[in-house]
């Protein structure tokens, strides 16, 4: 007995200790409930409803350059020199923030009391944005899809992320420097449609912050399907920045 | 990758108006350095197999060459998630059926490239933007 007391009272210094170091979620009451019906219903499967679209959409132009400083502008020519084919998005590996948002495949979106959850199907992605009033950690590890937490001003959703990985980059060929912030309003503008500004901060690489704005289209109809990017990739992008498409013999499933 | 860079994103128009590629494949990687995107070509062979398979489908044809030998020909489609939405099945195309495909070559010069439109014996047509 004295022995379960022990480990009883080790576990919850354990978790007193995790406790200082990260918020926690608190159990959700049935208040907690009835107050996401409140909300606006960002919930659902979105898709971006243009961009050529098999041809059925006009396609949309280019978008505006980020305004890089001198030491960026630098450093986006020398790997622009590089001349490489594509990006590791090529051989799988997922582009993180803020490219994640502009994929041409659907999202869902999940509310639940103290956090809205964002699944983007393409490379099977999830984005954890707490609204729960925490605020952001000072020094998150640097991830992909960056640590998140949202707000509700008034009827538009504000979510604010840091903490990013040097793998991923505001725009192709353009790093981002460890003091990127990225800011979205997720904002309905139709019983379906919903805008998402989003505006890039980075005082080392950026003259000024940087805005776009993308629509997306809700298909109550549509669920989110399994993307395993490994499962069947013929395409590469070798270390000299070469990209290919291995056309060897169809592997036959294991029956 | 990201916002599509400026050079792809010319390209992107090109082809969205000459011949109606979706962007899907720009999510994955860029096609116009593979594919050559200003050629069209047509072959005429039957179904082995269809991968329906993410990133893309793929779709292997026997093809009779000039000299009346099998050649297996690869071609690169759109993802199941993205065609699965507009009208593709995972049994849309089966092995053994006779199908001319249109497509961008690969610009290594192999039997194979992105598949564009293909027609079935019983006039079907299947397109990278959905069934029809």
């Amino acid at each position: 007995m004295k022995h379960v007391a022990c480990i009883v009272l080790l576990l919850l210094a354990g978790a007193i200790s995790m406790a200082a170091q990260a918020p926690t979620l608190k159990p959700p009451a049935a208040a907690d409930w009835a107050a996401l019906a409140k909300l606006p219903d960002l919930t659902g499967v979105w898709e971006a409803p243009t961009v050529g679209r098999g041809g059925r959409g006009p396609a949309a132009a280019p978008p505006p350059e980020p305004p890089l400083t001198p030491s960026y502008a630098a450093k986006k020519r020398e790997l622009d020199a590089r001349n490489f084919d594509d990006t590791e998005a090529a051989n799988c590996l997922p582009t993180g923030m803020p490219a994640i948002m502009g994929h041409p495949y659907p999202y869902e979106f999940l509310l639940t009391p103290g956090k809205v959850t964002i699944v983007s199907e393409a490379y099977m992605q999830v984005r954890h944005v707490y609204t729960d009033g925490r605020t952001l950690p000072p020094d998150p590890d640097p991830t992909f899809n960056g640590t998140s937490v949202g707000r509700w001003d008034s009827d538009t959703l504000v979510v604010e992320t840091i903490g990013f990985s040097p793998l991923t980059t505001i725009v192709r060929n353009t790093p981002h420097s460890d003091k990127m912030r990225i800011v979205e309003r997720f904002h309905l503008t139709g019983p379906d449609t919903m805008s998402i500004e989003t505006t890039v901060i980075d005082p080392e690489a950026l003259l000024k912050p940087w805005t776009t704005t993308r629509t997306l289209a809700r298909h109550r109809d549509w669920t989110i399907r399994e993307y395993i990017c490994e499962e069947n990739n013929r395409n590469f992008l070798d270390a000299q920045g070469k990209a290919g498409v291995k056309l060897t013999a169809p592997v036959k499933p294991v029956k | 990758m990201g916002p599509i860079p400026r050079a792809a994103g010319r390209m992107l128009l090109v082809t969205a108006m000459i011949s109606g590629v979706a962007t899907t494949a720009w999510s994955h990687h860029a096609a116009a350095p593979v594919f050559d995107m200003n050629a069209e070509k047509i072959v005429t062979g039957v179904v082995k197999q269809v991968d329906w398979t993410n990133p893309h489908i793929w779709i292997w044809l026997e093809v009779q060459n000039a000299s009346g030998q099998a050649e297996t020909w690869g071609f690169e489609g759109m993802s199941p998630n993205f065609l699965a939405r507009r009208g593709w099945t995972r049994t849309s195309l089966m092995p053994g059926m006779r199908i001319t495909v249109t497509f961008r070559p690969l610009r290594d010069g192999k039997a194979g490239g992105m598949f564009m439109t293909g027609k079935l014996e019983d006039g079907k047509v299947l397109t990278s933007a959905g069934a029809e």
